[in-house]
């Protein structure tokens, strides 16, 4: 009677391994996506364009230039003048010659703010420009 | 002696309760710290040359000409709200894709009116897009 009732108390861990698989898995997956690093302005709200080609693979020369709407330039989370967006530009230019711009601009800024950074890019040689806009906000 | 053998397989049995502790704590953190990326759409223009009396005469025919102000849009002195300018681009653009669209900005109008009027160019495949500001 008492070999039986130690046997219950023993007999009652469940075979965890499943779980530990699937658990592992689970943290191996959060590990490859988590992004640390905050790259981009988090104050600045972008305006909806749902019919703009998606951006997917981002071309890796891509210099994204963000303002927000107080017209505050930055660059991975650094704020600079327009003399200093002018030299990082120059600086790029002269190494690799044209790369693709994309322009992160509040949608309440005002266009004399972004202007900044378009007449910054036409001044090194950059005629091309893009602006970044939402298709689909997540949470 | 096979009663010892057996003593001595139980006994090799790890005890799992705190890594399956530390492993669901790491799990909670990840899911916790979890953002999805935004969506996002890229629209794409032109900055023309700074020299705006090189060609004046040249571009006049298939020409959209539309100013972007702080309260909508212009097109040839009359005012457009959002939803007729859809309508007269997409009416214009099942012409003729190949028009070249000059949006002229103020410096108080705000960035949105200028992403929507791109954005309305991108829906009706309007590819040829210069961005001058006054």
């Amino acid at each position: 009677m008492a070999h039986h009732k130690q046997r219950m108390t023993e007999g009652c861990e469940c075979d965890m391994t499943p779980m530990i698989d699937v658990v592992f898995q689970l943290i191996i997956f959060f590990i490859v996506t988590i992004k640390l690093e905050e790259t981009h302005n988090p104050d600045i709200e972008l305006e909806y364009a749902k019919h703009g080609p998606v951006i997917k693979e981002q071309d890796p020369r891509t210099m994204v230039i963000e303002v927000d709407q107080r017209g505050w330039i930055t660059m991975h989370g650094a704020r600079m003048s327009q003399q200093q967006l002018a030299q990082v530009l120059q600086g790029r230019y002269n190494r690799m010659g044209v790369f693709p711009v994309l322009i992160r601009a509040d949608h309440r800024t005002r266009h004399q703010d972004v202007r900044r950074i378009m007449d910054t890019c036409t001044a090194i040689g950059i005629w091309r420009i893009s602006f970044a806009a939402l298709i689909e906000k997540k949470m | 002696m096979p009663r010892k053998k057996k003593k001595k397989e139980g006994g090799a049995k790890l005890e799992m309760t705190p890594m399956i502790d530390v492993v669901f704590q790491l799990l909670i953190f990840f899911i916790v710290t979890l953002k999805e990326q935004d969506i996002l759409s890229r629209l794409d223009v032109s900055r023309p040359a700074p020299d705006p009396d090189a060609k004046p005469e040249e571009i006049i025919q298939d020409m959209l000409d539309i100013t972007v102000y702080n309260e909508g849009f212009v097109i040839k002195g009359r005012k457009y709200n959002l939803q007729e300018l859809d309508r007269h681009i997409t009416r214009i653009a099942s012409f003729s894709r190949d028009i070249s669209v000059i949006i002229r900005c103020t410096g108080d109008s705000p960035h949105r009116f200028l992403v929507q009027l791109l954005d309305i160019c991108a829906k009706n495949g309007l590819t040829n897009l210069s961005v001058f500001s006054l």
